[in-house]
């Protein structure tokens, strides 16, 4: 009941329509990249789905967070705007489950999302790669990587618009974090772990160092770290209102 | 019998205390006419019953289950309209309601017979946030009437109407113990509407309770005080202001 409730106070937001259009955007990078200089990444030796990855996955995952938290906005601007939150909260609902929906349709998308830019990388490695021939169980694995890690950035966005019932100050915040998080090395064990620097990971670079238990491990943990913190700010809010 | 009862409520914010050792008892099948200046605490009171926002000290009962353990329960036999409508503007009348409705459990002919109760039918299709003032009170209202709640919590229902949705809203504000042998708590600044649609009467200044009563008994008092009696709104602004007196004298 709750993914449908949450579905439908997106209606008329623009939420789906930026989601497809942010997906559509990142899957253009590669093809563009490719079409524009191509033979710098034939000419390069390994895996050509991990090659396209390795050029075109940085500028793909901060897409994908840009997106997530314009959405995260979307979504508590709906409820902050017009005191749609507050209806809810005197309707015998816990409030936990509302952010509970909102982050089970914010995580549907940017699964779409991740199939979709994956499905184009594929797409340019089977195009301009001849010897390369797409395996649907790699392909997967990659995309569950990339959802996984992005996963505690989308979380943490949504606590932030929730938090903020101001959308600019929650966007600025965002937008904020995304900027400065990216200059986290994505080299160091510690740093590349942190929400806004973790979706700069790609699978292939995790495999490399064995870290991808390590990154799949934090992540889970960061999500529901997050989920508490939500329902811990909500605790407070009841309390000094 | 009392379906609210409240014993000791209190609400502080820091230094400030917004209601303070509050005891009002809430006859089932009552309209009660909450008052108060701006401020008095009646609808940090009313936001305490909802769960809106946790009482300092003391508790309350509606309908013999307590808060916070009972909330849920609470909350699906109450039928809310605080302080201005809320509501999603990106939806229709209609599909608000659908909202609430699905929440509650109520049958699908529910949205229809409370767009009816308020005169939004004709309007159920229209987006929320284009809607008039008075149709977004209306729609406020309609949210709050969903499904015939036994009891219903009305801040200001009437504010933002035009005169003959004042004399609507009251109207049926007035009608709904003897149609759905629901119970009513509702404030309002219009003290002669209040005098008009109340059986009940609780007055409120700088959150302690001055009156509660029917209006009789309010009547009896003001003229034991020396108030006077003949109209609501001059018996309610003499008791305030003595107290205001009071308190100035008191400081």
């Amino acid at each position: 009941m709750i993914l449908g409730l949450e579905t439908k106070k997106l209606k008329r937001t623009g939420y789906f329509p930026a989601f497809l259009a942010g997906g559509l955007l990142a899957a253009a990078f590669p093809l563009v990249n490719m079409l524009a200089r191509s033979e710098t990444f034939t000419a390069l030796p390994g895996n050509p789905f991990d090659i396209l990855t390795d050029a075109n996955g940085q500028m793909m995952a901060m897409l994908n967070m840009l997106v997530s938290l314009c959405g995260a906005c979307m979504m508590y601007h709906t409820e902050y705007a017009d005191g749609g939150a507050q209806r809810m909260q005197t309707l015998p609902l816990r409030s936990g489950r509302l952010f509970g929906g909102k982050l089970l349709i914010a995580s549907l998308v940017l699964a779409g999302m991740v199939a979709v830019e994956t499905a184009a990388l594929a797409g340019c490695a089977a195009h301009w790669f001849p010897a390369y021939t797409a395996q649907l169980p790699p392909l997967i694995r990659n995309a569950a990587f990339q959802w996984l890690v992005t996963l505690p950035t989308v979380t943490l966005t949504l606590v932030i618009a929730s938090v903020c019932k101001n959308m600019w100050v929650s966007l600025g915040t965002g937008v904020i974090l995304v900027f400065t998080l990216s200059i986290f090395p994505q080299d160091n064990p510690v740093l590349s772990l942190f929400p806004f620097s973790a979706p700069y990971q790609t699978l292939a670079a995790a495999a490399e160092n064995g870290r991808v238990l390590l990154f799949s491990g934090v992540c889970a943990a960061e999500v529901a770290a997050f989920v508490l913190l939500e329902l811990v700010c909500q605790k407070v809010r009841r309390c000094a209102e | 019998m009392n379906r609210i009862e409240t014993q000791n409520l209190t609400k502080a914010y820091g230094n400030f205390t917004a209601v303070e050792d509050l005891n009002l008892h809430i006859r089932k099948g009552r309209v009660y006419g909450f008052l108060g200046p701006n401020g008095a605490g009646k609808s940090t009171t009313m936001k305490m019953f909802l769960g809106l926002t946790r009482p300092t000290r003391g508790s309350f009962h509606i309908d013999g289950k307590t808060y916070p353990s009972d909330r849920t329960a609470i909350l699906k036999e109450i039928g809310s309209f605080i302080e201005a409508p809320a509501f999603y503007g990106n939806l229709t009348g209609e599909e608000n309601l659908e909202i609430i409705r699905k929440i509650l459990g109520l049958p699908k002919s529910s949205v229809s017979d409370a767009l009816e109760l308020v005169g939004l039918t004709p309007f159920r299709r229209r987006l929320a946030k284009k809607y008039s003032l008075g149709m977004k009170q209306r729609l406020g209202l309609a949210g709050a009437l969903i499904g015939r709640p036994p009891i219903l919590l009305l801040d200001e229902p009437t504010n933002g109407l035009d005169p003959v949705g004042i004399h609507e809203i009251r109207t049926l504000i007035k009608s709904l113990p003897q149609q759905y042998d629901c119970t009513v708590l509702v404030s309002s600044h219009l003290l002669p509407e209040v005098e008009l649609m109340a059986d009940d009467i609780g007055i409120l200044n700088h959150g302690r309770l001055l009156f509660e009563g029917t209006m009789e008994e309010l009547k009896a008092r003001a003229l034991a005080a020396g108030f006077p009696a003949d109209r609501l709104e001059d018996t309610f602004l003499a008791m305030i202001d003595e107290d205001n007196r009071k308190r100035g004298a008191g400081r």
